[in-house]
Order: C-alpha cells, then structure tokens, then sequence
C-alpha cells in the first residue's frame, strides 16, 4: 500500500480524539522544540485546531468497543505504519512547519504489549535516531506492562488513556473488553512520576459525550475525581459522532455539540474559578442548562449574592460574576489599587457589561434601573444574548489558556 | 506651526531621538519617518542625533526591559502614529514609573497594550501559518504578508526549531528577505537574494499527503466554516498551502 493512501486511512481513524493541544512542554532538540503555550498550525474545516499530525499506528485492534469506526467487527479497510514511515512523515511535515509534532495513537493489535511497544519503537527513532525535539503525544494502551508505560513517559511530553465512559455500566454496555481500572492504574503511576523529564507536559483524557445514559452530573464528576486523584491536566469531551449502527447506541442526527460546549465551561470553572461540581450540579439538577451558561445559571440561582461592587469585591467573587473572566478579573484588582473604577472603565478591561451589569455595583451604583432586576428578566436576557454571541465556541477558549 | 521630529526609520534612530526630545523637554507635534506625507502647517525638524548601539543600554537602564518590549512591539505594529505613542508612554513612565501599564484611563497606555496584542497575536498565529517548501537547492523557503513586521521575531522562533537548515522567508509587503544559514540570521531587502523558485522532488508528494491529510482529519458532521475563518482569517490563506483548492 502507498505511504500516502495509509496515511489517509489512519488519519481518518485518529480523527475523533479531541486532543490536538501542543502545550506545557519547553524541549529541544536537534530539529524542532516544543513551544510553552502551544502553537496552532492550521484549522480544519470544522473549526478544530491542527497542531499535531494526529494518527494511528494501525487501525487493526482486537477489541470490539461499539462506538470506534476500528472495531473488530467493522469491515473496513486495515492498515499499519513502520515505526520508519511515521518518523518520515513526521520530520517532513515539521520541517514545512505544517505541524508542531506528533499525536500517535493506536488500535490494540496483538495484545496491550505488542502494541505499546510499537509505539515505543517509533518515539525512539524520532527522539534517538533523528534527535526530533518537537511535541509528541502518545497514547499508553490500558492493559500494558508497567515498565513499558515508564519507558514511554520519558520520551514523550504528554501521554493519555482515555476513560471513554464515566461509568462502569456504560463501559460494560459499549466497551465490554475496557475497564476503567486498567485507566485508573495508567493515570496513578503517570501521577506519581511526573517531572521535568517524564511526561512534562502532563497526562489528559477523553470522555465521550451522548453514546450513553449519563448525566453531565455522572460525567463532571468523573472529570472532577480525576483532576484531583490523578493531577490531570485536561480532560476532553467529544460529542459522540454516530460512525456505527448498533442497538445499544443512540441514532443521532447531529452530535450533542451544545452539550458539549457547556461541559467545556463546566470544566473551566472547575478549573480556573473555583468552581466545585456540587456548585453546579446536583441529583436534582442533574443535567445543565443548555440555554445559558453554567456560571449565569449559578448566579441565577444565588440572586441573594449578588451585587458585588467592584471596587471592593474579592478575586474569588468577581470571579463569580456572569460576564468577568480571569484575565478582567486579575485587570480589576490591580487597577483599583491606582484608581477608583467607574463602568467606563470596566469595558476597558474585557468586562461584558451586557451579561455583568445586573450582577455588579461601581461605587454603589448599578450600570441599570433597579426595575430591571427580576429574575426572569434578567434570565431572558443572558438568553438572547448568548444567541447574539453564538459562533463563540470552546476553541476559542483554548487558544489563549491552558 | 506644528513642530514634527523626523527620524531615520530605525528603532535605535527613534529612540535617540526621544532621547534627545525628553532631555530638551520638548513636545513634539508629531515623531515621523523620512518619507512621511505631511500638510502644509508641519514645520518638519530635522535633529542631528548620534545614534549609536549604546543609547539601547541606556534606555533598558532608565525604563527597564519589560518598558522596552513594549516599546519595541509598538514599534513593529503597522500603527501610523506609533512614534508619538511610544513617545508619550515613555513620558507617563517618568511621571509614574512602572505602574503606568495599569493607567488604563491614559489613551497611550491602551494604545500600547491595543498594539503589543495585536503584534504579538500576528506573531504567534504567524509561527503556526507560516509554510515552507523545500527548494531543489535543499533552502526551505517561506513567504509571508503579515500587518506587522514580524519577520524579525518569526526568524527567532524558526532558529531555535530548525537550527540545521538552511531557509528563507520573505516578507512580500516589505519587500525584506530574512536568510538562515545555521548559523546567523541576514535580515536584506528582495533584490539582494535571487531565489530560484524550483521545488525539489519530493515537495509535492509531501505536500500532497498534507493536503489530503488536512481534509481527512475535519469531522463533516462538525463543520463549522464561521469558527475556521475566525482562527485562520482570509487574508493569511494565500500562503497557507492546504487552502490552495478553497482560495
Ligand atoms: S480499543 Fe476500542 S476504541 Fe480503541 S481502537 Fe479498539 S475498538 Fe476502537
């Protein structure tokens, strides 16, 4: 088979992991670095950012999840890489500086081991053989030996296993061969040897969103437990796209894009603000707001809270408000210190007055009529504001933080 | 009259200029190029300054580095009155020394964190766009048209990556080539480089497997052409090879 038509077929296969992201790593080597923040090379047609030439190993694999387009029963055409083949492609994208590195994945062939090792044999030509100091990100394969993955992590600058479903009951229903253990064992031992040489740009995940039963409740608190039990530094979400027909799995028309885009926010304000799941989500309330944010949806819930008047308020509480960010919110404190804020000023700052004004005093003033502080109004409002606003979407987001 | 100061073009030549302004305490109408258009009422003055690699010292010594990083990025940034900005930043800085960034309410200061964001946004959006081929000399070869004049910063990105290659990127707009031969960067206008622009033999077999690969990895049930223009605008696509079938 011609290396490009494999290249096509594996490239095809790689596509519905969410990861691209390029940052947290300062490596140099004889060809390519790493950049701190990460660099975006291109954007495909869905918008997404192309920063890793993103791939499988082969697309051959043993198992038989039910929502993987590789699955053993599917009857699609297999192919598979030489660890050389990869390392050409690779150097010769990099140095058109069409990619910052690569992102290898792969379809368990043989056993956890054979595969793993596979992955290692390639990591090594690139980093030892070509002295390749550019990004790569590899998958470790659940199931694998121990001294495999400890190898793996000193090569590589991030490594992820994907937990896939929240729930043991939703890997049983559509990932019989998976378990989460296998993934929990990967993620402690990544945890525990993690420095400047092993892993350093971190471990990340990938949830699949709307294939099973769960709520945003199951799904953010499975996010939750393992930023703080295993110190990760991402978890994605990915809308699951119906690749399958299968029984078990949902038909969709379009993928569950808007929920998708509200767990990233949810994982934002778990991230950067302070935020605990519990804030946000209860067996109550066990599914988000799609129509408003989830911190417009907190703040509508606690009226009682509010207003903070800006030129007192905490870091943590302007953090709170609809409409103030962490950059404006880091703006706000430092120039009080100088002077006096006015609403004027706010704008200047990156402050949405549109979504914050009903939320916040300057000098004991509101920005608005008082009349205009009912709930359901203010409600209607954030509402038709985010419609306004909708092309905003998480990879905006990204760009600019991790 | 409106009294404008005219300076070489250079970064050092304005900053020996202002220099020379601030000692005098003079205030200038305007701070202008050479070749600069003016009306009828500008008295254009023409100061004799020595400028020399020296007055950089002084200024990182009186105003600090992180001041002249700002400076500097105003200073690249296709802004047309950037002098008189840089001028009166500097001015606020001897009133109230380092914490004049945060004075939002003085207009240069937004002007100059307006102008570092949009210089170093062009920047790093640059160091992902920017696309080499291979020429059959072995040159890798790049052409950029970016709003600012970045090429300078984007040649410090390329050195540190590609440090065993020989290449060329050239700025269209300015008409100025930027040439790395492992060891130093030559910064030279067009006419003194010729290139021979033949592509080696593997160029398009390399160039094809990415153009391919770029549409294989979109999701077609995902797209979303409003996003994709947003992070890559229109105006970078002529020199991004993977849009050449969508230009
Ligand atoms: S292990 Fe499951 S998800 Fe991974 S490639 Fe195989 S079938 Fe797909």
């Amino acid at each position: 088979m011609e290396l490009k038509e494999k290249l096509n077929i594996l490239a095809d296969s790689a596509k519905y992991d969410a990861s691209c992201s390029s940052s947290g790593s300062m490596r140099k080597g004889e060809i390519g670095s790493a950049h701190i923040s990460g660099i975006c090379h291109s954007f495909s047609a869905d918008g997404r950012c192309i920063s890793l030439l993103k791939i499988l190993l082969t697309n051959v694999c043993i198992f038989d999840c039910k929502y993987c387009l590789n699955r053993r029963s599917n009857n699609i055409k297999r192919a598979m890489f030489t660890p050389e083949e990869i390392c050409t492609i690779t150097l010769n994208f990099y140095k058109r500086n069409y990619i910052e590195g690569l992102f290898l994945s792969s379809g368990i062939i043989k056993s956890p081991d054979y595969t793993m090792e596979q992955i290692i044999k390639t990591v090594e030509l690139l980093r030892y053989k070509y002295h390749f100091g550019g990004y790569i990100h590899a998958k470790a394969i659940p199931g694998a030996n121990m001294y495999l993955l400890k190898k793996l992590g000193s090569l590589v600058d991030r490594m992820s296993a994907n937990v896939e479903l929240p729930t043991e009951d939703g890997l049983k229903l559509l990932a019989p061969d998976k378990s989460s253990d296998k993934v929990s064992k990967i993620m402690q031992y990544v945890k525990n040897s993690q420095n400047k040489n092993f892993v350093p740009a971190g471990q990340s995940t990938q949830m699949i969103i709307g294939a099973s039963r769960e709520t945003d409740l199951d799904i953010m608190q499975k996010a939750e437990d393992m930023y703080q039990n295993y110190k990760l530094k991402r978890v994605f979400y990915s809308a699951y796209i119906p690749v399958n027909q299968d029984k078990c799995l949902p038909s969709l028309i379009t993928p569950p894009l808007k929920r998708e885009n509200r767990l990233y926010e949810t994982d934002w304000l778990l991230r950067y603000y302070g935020f605990k799941v519990s804030d946000l989500l209860d067996d109550d309330n066990p599914n988000l707001n799609i129509l408003v944010d989830p911190k417009a949806s907190w703040a509508l819930k606690h009226l009682d809270e509010f207003p903070k008047e800006i030129n007192k308020a905490s870091y943590q509480d302007l953090l709170r408000v609809p409409g103030i960010g962490v950059k404006s919110a880091k703006r706000i404190i430092k120039s009080r210190q100088y002077f006096r804020l006015e609403f004027k000023d706010l704008k200047r700052m990156g402050v949405v007055l549109k979504r914050s004004k009903y939320f916040i005093t300057c000098n004991g003033k509101f920005d608005l009529n008082k009349e205009f502080l009912k709930k359901e109004f203010i409600e209607a409002n954030l509402v038709l504001g985010e419609k306004a606003n909708s092309s905003s979407n998480i990879y905006q987001l990204e760009l600019f933080h991790e | 009259m409106n009294n404008s100061y005219e300076y070489d073009a250079s970064f050092l030549g304005l900053l020996s200029l202002i220099k020379y302004l601030l000692k005098g305490k003079i205030k200038p109408y305007n701070i202008i190029k050479d070749d600069y258009q003016v009306d009828l009422f500008t008295n254009i003055i023409k100061v004799k300054v020595t400028k020399d690699e020296k007055v950089m010292d002084f200024f990182v010594s009186r105003f600090g580095s992180q001041t002249m990083h700002y400076v500097y990025y105003v200073f690249l940034s296709s802004y047309p009155n950037k002098e008189i900005v840089i001028y009166y930043y500097l001015l606020n800085y001897l009133k109230y020394g380092p914490k004049v960034i945060y004075k939002r309410d003085l207009k240069c200061v937004r002007k100059v964190l307006e102008l570092n964001k949009k210089v170093g946004n062009e920047a790093h959006k640059l160091k992902g766009f920017v696309r080499f081929r291979e020429l059959k000399s072995g040159i890798l070869y790049a052409e950029i048209n970016p709003d600012n004049d970045i090429l300078e910063l984007l040649a410090k990105h390329f050195m540190n990556r590609l440090k065993n290659e020989y290449w060329v990127i050239k700025d269209v707009r300015r008409k100025i080539i930027c040439i790395y031969d492992t060891k130093k960067i030559y910064v030279t206008e067009e006419d003194n480089l010729k290139i021979i622009d033949e592509v080696s033999k593997n160029e398009i077999m390399f160039k094809d497997m990415w153009q391919d690969f770029y549409h294989t990895i979109a999701i077609k049930m995902r797209k979303n052409d409003r996003c994709r223009l947003n992070f890559m605008p229109k105006k970078y696509w002529p020199y991004i090879v993977e849009m050449e079938d969508e230009r």
